[in-house]
C-alpha cells in the first residue's frame, strides 16, 4: 500500500474486437461509467482511479492469458475488474493468482468453484461476481414449473427436449437442466444433444425433436446469432411447446435476424439490470453518458463489479500492487464480507466459492442473491418483458403465438404469501 | 435498642438487643395492644419498609397490604382483613417479593397476649425446591418419552426391516447380476430409511415433552412419493398388492421428514389390512391446499372404531387375535398431524377398504429444495460421465491426476502400462479420450495411443502428457498427430484441451503446450 497520490491502476480484460465486440463495448462503458463516478467522488482513499482496457478480441485462453500479463507486467495492475471471457477456463487465474491481486469477473463458469475450492489461499484473489452457468438449469426447470404449478400454462405433457451448443457453458447448463428435471416431475424425452456450433442449421435436430413431441424446448447455446436461425426455422414448422434460448437471445441482434418469429421466446439471465428505480436510475446516466443506442444491461455488470472492488479496497485502507499480497488479501477479505447491492441485484460471495449466490434456486431472499431473471419476447419491437421471478418482475408470462389456445388466458391465482412471493 | 422499653437493668437489656439485632432474621415484637414495642436492625436492614416504634399493628398490616414489593396469594383487602383477625394466632406464610426475594413470615403469640413476628429469607430453598420440582417433572416426562420411543421405534422399524429381509433372501437366490445390484440399491434405500426413522423416531419420543420442532420448508411431494414406493413396494409385492403413486405436480411447505412418517404410516397400514387389489397415493387440489389419500381396497373399519383407531394402542378385533402391530401408527400420525396442524380424515366402507388423508398447505415452488444445491462438476459437469482411459506409471501422479479428472466428473480408468489399459479395454471399457504419459518405462505414449486405438477399433481422441520440454520430444509427438501438455499439467489447460477433443475437434489443433508456463512462483 502506498500513500502518494498517483493513479491507481486497474485492468479490465475485455472483448473489444471479435464475435463478442458488442459486449466487450459494452463492459467497457460500464467501467469507464463507474471511475469517472468514483473519481469525481475522490477516488480511491484520495487517488485517482486509472483503468487500462485489453483487448481479449476471441476470448481464447491464450488471448486472455496474454492479457492478463500485459496488465500485470506492463502496468503494474492492483486488480483486473471486467464482464466475462468465454474460453479461457481459468487460465487466466495462473498469472493473477502468482501476482497476488484481485480479479473479478461475471464468467459464469461452473469451472471457478473448483478452482477456487481446490486451493482457496493461492487463488484468494478471484471472484466470479455473477452465478454459475451451472444454476441455469434448474432455475429454468424452476421455472416451467411455476408456470405450470400456477396455472398461467397447461403443458401437453411432461416431456422436455434440450439441445445444447459445443462450448463448456452450454453443455454445463443442458446437463444440469436434465439433472433437475425429474425432481420437478419433468422427463427428459430429448438429449441433452450437443450440436456442433457455430452454426445456422437446425432443421435436422428440430426434427429429431419433432418425434418426441415436447411441451418444452430449450436451446442452451448462446450466440445470438445461431440462435435467431434457430428460432426462424423452428417458426417455419412450430411444434406445441414452450421455446427457451438460453441468454444469447437477450441481444438486439437476435431480434434483427429473428424479428416476428422471436415473439414468445423465453429468455434468462442470471445477471441482468433491474426495472426497479436504482436500475432506471442508472440507465439514464448510462444511456446520458454513452448515448440512447447504449445497452446498459450489460455495461452494469463492469460498473457495478468497478464500485464494489473500489468499497472494499478503501474498506480495506488501499489496494496492493503485484506482488502486495498482504493488501490484497484485506481488499479479498473486504469484499467476501461485504454484502453490495448492486443495480442489477444483491452481490454476495458465497464463503467458499467466492461466486454471487443466485436468487431464488439458492437463497430464498432476495437481498442475499442475484435474481435470475426470465424475459419474453413479447413484441420484438419492444423492450424484453420480465415476467420472474418475484418481486422484481413486471410483466406476465403470455402463450406463445405458435402454441394451441388451452392457457390462452392467463390465471390471476391469490397469493398466500404475505411478502408476495408465492404466486401460487 | 433506643427503641426498647427501660424497665430492667439497662445494662443487661443493651446485651439482649444487642444479639436479637444480631439474629439472622428480622424481628417485630407487638404489644397486647397491638402496637409496635420492637424492631430489630436486621428487619431495617434487609426489609425496605417503613416501621416505627408504637405504630399500630392495623398500620402495619395496611401498609403492608398495598405496598407494591409484595406479591400478595389474595386480594390485598381480603388479606388485609385476615391478618387484622389473625393478630396473636400461630401461623406461618412464604411472601415473594418483586425482587424476587421469598420471606417466611411466622408469628407466635407472646405470654402477655402481644406477638413476635419473624421474616426469615427462605429464597434459595424455595428456589431448590422448585428446581427440584421441575427436574422430577423431567425425568417423569421423559421416562414416559423413553417408553414411548421405544414402543413406536418396534413399531416402524419393522417396515423397511421386513423389506430388507425379503430383499436378503432374494438376494442370495438371485444370480443375475443386474437384479442383484438392484436389490443391493433397494437394501441400500431401505437402511437409510430405517435410519431416517430412528430420527424422527426419537423426535416423536420427544414430542410429549414439547421438544420437537416442525422445520417447514417447501419441496416437491414428488420426492416424498419416490421414497415411499421404495420403501414399500417389495413388501406390496409380497403380498400380491398394487402399489401405485400418481406422480403429483406440486410444491408443498410442511415439515419433510415428519409428513413422511404420516404417509408411510398410512401405507404400511394399508398395506397390512388389504388382502386383495391394491394401494393407490395420490392427490388432489383443495381451495387450502392439496390432500393426500391413500386408497386401499381393504376390509374397510366399522363405523364406531373410526374416531378410535387414532388413539394410542388401539387395536381392532382382528387384529388383537391375530396379535398384530402394537396400535401406534395411526397415533403417530394423530400427533404429528397435530404438531403440523395439518388435517387428517378417513373415509371408509366396510368390506371395499378405506382412504386415508392428510392436507397439507402448498409450497413456492421458487424457494422449493430439491438436490440442486449441492453445486459440483459431479453432478453437471460438462465432463460428466465422460469415460477415459489413463496410462500413467508414475503411482502419485496417476492418483492425483485420477483424482483431478474425478472431481470434473470424468469416468477414470487408469493403468500403469500398456498392458494394464488393454486389459481395461478387453474388460469393456470403451473409452470416449485417451491421456497417456509420453515417458513410459519402455515405451513412449505415442505407441501406446497407437495400440490402444487399434485394441478399440476406433480413432478415439487422445493427448499426451510429457515432463520432457525438448522442443525435439514436443515435436516428435505433434507430428503424430497428437496434442501434447507439458507437466506439471495445468488444470485450466488440460480442461481446455480435453473439451476441445470431446466437443470442438476442430479447435483441439490449435492447442500448444505450456512448456514455457511457470506456475506457483509466487512468494
Amino acid at each position: 500500500m502506498t500513500n502518494n497520490m498517483e493513479p491507481v491502476p486497474i485492468g479490465s480484460m475485455v472483448p473489444l474486437t471479435g464475435p463478442s465486440a458488442a459486449d466487450g463495448a459494452e463492459f467497457r462503458k460500464g467501467m469507464i461509467l463507474a471511475v469517472e463516478e468514483l473519481n469525481a467522488r475522490g477516488g480511491l482513499l484520495g487517488r485517482p482511479i486509472q483503468p487500462i482496457f485489453a483487448d481479449t478480441c476471441r476470448q481464447t485462453a491464450e488471448e486472455v492469458v496474454t492479457a492478463a500479463r500485459w496488465l500485470i507486467e506492463k502496468h503494474k495492475v492492483h486488480a483486473i475488474v471486467n464482464g466475462y471471457n468465454i474460453g479461457p477456463q481459468n487460465s487466466e487465474y495462473e498469472p493473477i493468482a502468482d501476482a497476488g491481486i484481485i480479479y473479478v469477473h461475471a464468467n459464469t463458469l461452473l469451472q471457478h468453484h473448483d478452482t477456487v475450492m481446490s486451493d482457496p489461499d493461492r487463488y484468494f484473489g478471484c471472484f466470479m461476481a455473477d452465478p454459475a452457468d451451472y444454476w441455469y438449469g434448474p432455475g429454468f426447470i424452476k421455472f416451467i414449473s411455476w408456470l405450470r404449478d400456477s396455472g398461467q400454462w397447461t403443458p401437453q405433457s411432461n416431456r422436455i427436449a434440450i439441445i445444447s451448443g459445443s462450448k463448456p457453458y452450454s453443455i454445463v447448463i443442458a446437463n444440469a437442466m436434465a439433472k433437475a428435471a425429474a425432481d420437478y416431475g419433468w422427463q427428459v424425452a430429448f438429449g441433452p444433444k450437443i450440436v456442433q456450433t457455430p452454426t445456422h442449421h437446425w432443421r435436422d435436430v428440430l426434427e429429431e425433436v419433432r418425434s418426441t413431441n415436447p411441451a418444452v424446448l430449450a436451446n442452451t447455446h448462446f450466440y445470438a446469432v445461431d440462435l435467431a436461425h434457430f428460432q426462424r426455422q423452428f417458426r417455419a414448422n412450430p411444434m406445441d411447446c414452450i421455446v427457451y434460448l438460453q441468454y444469447g437471445a437477450m441481444h438486439r441482434t437476435f431480434n434483427d435476424i429473428a424479428q416476428e418469429a422471436s415473439d414468445g421466446v423465453i429468455v434468462s439471465s442470471v445477471i441482468g439490470l433491474l426495472r426497479d428505480e436504482m436500475g432506471k436510475r442508472f440507465e439514464a446516466r448510462y444511456n446520458a453518458r454513452f448515448g440512447e443506442g447504449s445497452t446498459a444491461t450489460i455495461g452494469c455488470q463492469s460498473y457495478s463489479n468497478m464500485h464494489h472492488y473500489a468499497v472494499a479496497a478503501a474498506m480495506a485502507g488501499g489496494s496492493g500492487p503485484p506482488g502486495d499480497f498482504e493488501q490484497n488479501r484485506k481488499v479479498a477479505f473486504a469484499l467476501k464480507g461485504m454484502i453490495y447491492h448492486s443495480v442489477h441485484g444483491t452481490i454476495r460471495y458465497h464463503p467458499d466459492w467466492q461466486a454471487v449466490v443466485p436468487y431464488p434456486v439458492v437463497t430464498h431472499d432476495p437481498s442475499l442473491g442475484m435474481p435470475h431473471i426470465f424475459y419474453q419476447i413479447q413484441d420484438f419491437r419492444k423492450p424484453l418483458s420480465m415476467i420472474a421471478p418475484e418481486p422484481y418482475n413486471t410483466e406476465r408470462f403470455i402463450s406463445p403465438p405458435w402454441m394451441s389456445g388451452r392457457a390462452a388466458a392467463a390465471r390471476q391465482v391469490a397469493t398466500r404469501n404475505p411478502r408476495g412471493l408465492v404466486g401460487l | 435498642m433506643k427503641d426498647a422499653p427501660v424497665s430492667a437493668d439497662p445494662e443487661r437489656l443493651g446485651e439482649i438487643f444487642a444479639g436479637l439485632d444480631a439474629a439472622p432474621l428480622g424481628i417485630l415484637i407487638w404489644s397486647d395492644e397491638r402496637r409496635l414495642l420492637y424492631v430489630n436492625d436486621h428487619f431495617r436492614r434487609s426489609c425496605d419498609f417503613p416501621v416505627t416504634v408504637d405504630m399500630s399493628f392495623e398500620a402495619f398490616i395496611a401498609t403492608m397490604a398495598h405496598w407494591p414489593e409484595c406479591v400478595l396469594p389474595i386480594d390485598p383487602d381480603t388479606w388485609q382483613r385476615d391478618q387484622i383477625a389473625n393478630f396473636g394466632s400461630e401461623s406461618s406464610q412464604d411472601y415473594l417479593f418483586a425482587t424476587g426475594l421469598v420471606l417466611n413470615v411466622t408469628q407466635t403469640p407472646t405470654a402477655s397476649g402481644g406477638m413476635t413476628m419473624s421474616f426469615a429469607d427462605v429464597t434459595a430453598i424455595k428456589n431448590n425446591e422448585r428446581a427440584l420440582q421441575l427436574a422430577k417433572e423431567t425425568a417423569e416426562a421423559t421416562d414416559e418419552a423413553k417408553s414411548r420411543f421405544l414402543r413406536a421405534a418396534n413399531h416402524d422399524l419393522r417396515q423397511p426391516l421386513a423389506s430388507l429381509k425379503i430383499l436378503i433372501y432374494n438376494c442370495i437366490r438371485e444370480e443375475d447380476p443386474e437384479h442383484r445390484s438392484d436389490m443391493l440399491h433397494a437394501m441400500g434405500i431401505a437402511t437409510s430409511i430405517m435410519e431416517d426413522l430412528l430420527g424422527a423416531l426419537l423426535q416423536i419420543g420427544q414430542l410429549d415433552a414439547g421438544r420437537v420442532q416442525p422445520r417447514i420448508t417447501s419441496f416437491q411431494l414428488s420426492q416424498l412419493f419416490e421414497r415411499l414406493d421404495v420403501q414399500f413396494r417389495h413388501q406390496a409385492r409380497e403380498k400380491g398388492l398394487r402399489l401405485s403413486f400418481v406422480s403429483p405436480h406440486g410444491t408443498i411447505a410442511t415439515d419433510r421428514a415428519l409428513l413422511e412418517r404420516i404417509l408411510s404410516n398410512f401405507v404400511a397400514n394399508a398395506i397390512r389390512f388389504t388382502e386383495v387389489g391394491g394401494i393407490v397415493v395420490g392427490c388432489r387440489r383443495e381451495a387450502n391446499g392439496l390432500r393426500i389419500e391413500v386408497v386401499d381396497t381393504g376390509r374397510g373399519i366399522r363405523p364406531e372404531d373410526r374416531e378410535r383407531v387414532f388413539d394410542e394402542f388401539f387395536r381392532s378385533e382382528e387384529q388383537r387375535a391375530q396379535k398384530s402391530g402394537l396400535g401406534l401408527g395411526l397415533n403417530i400420525v394423530k400427533r404429528l398431524a397435530g404438531l403440523l396442524e395439518l388435517p387428517i380424515r378417513l373415509r371408509s366402507e366396510i368390506g371395499r377398504g378405506s382412504i386415508f388423508s392428510v392436507t397439507v398447505p402448498l409450497g413456492n415452488i421458487w424457494h422449493s429444495e430439491a438436490n440442486e444445491i449441492e453445486i459440483s462438476e459431479t453432478v453437471a459437469g460438462e465432463f460428466v460421465g465422460t469415460p477415459i482411459v489413463l496410462v500413467e506409471d508414475d503411482d502419485i501422479l496417476r492418483q492425483t491426476m485420477t483424482q483431478l479428472l474425478q472431481r470434473w466428473g470424468i469416468e477414470v480408468h487408469a493403468a500403469a502400462e500398456e498392458a494394464e489399459a488393454i486389459r481395461l479395454i478387453e474388460s469393456g471399457v470403451s473409452p470416449r479420450l485417451i491421456v497417456a504419459d509420453y515417458n513410459l518405462k519402455t515405451q513412449t505414449g505415442v505407441d501406446v495411443v497407437e495400440r490402444l486405438r487399434k485394441a478399440i477399433g476406433a480413432e478415439v481422441p487422445a493427448m499426451i502428457v510429457t515432463a520432457d520440454a525438448e522442443p525435439r520430444v514436443i515435436e516428435s509427438i505433434r507430428a503424430a498427430g497428437l496434442p501434447v501438455l507439458v507437466k506439471p499439467v495445468s488444470p485450466p489447460r488440460l480442461r481446455v484441451l480435453m473439451h476441445n477433443l470431446l466437443f470442438e475437434p476442430s479447435l483441439a489443433a490449435v492447442a500448444e503446450p505450456t512448456a514455457a508456463e511457470s506456475r506457483r512462483n509466487a512468494p
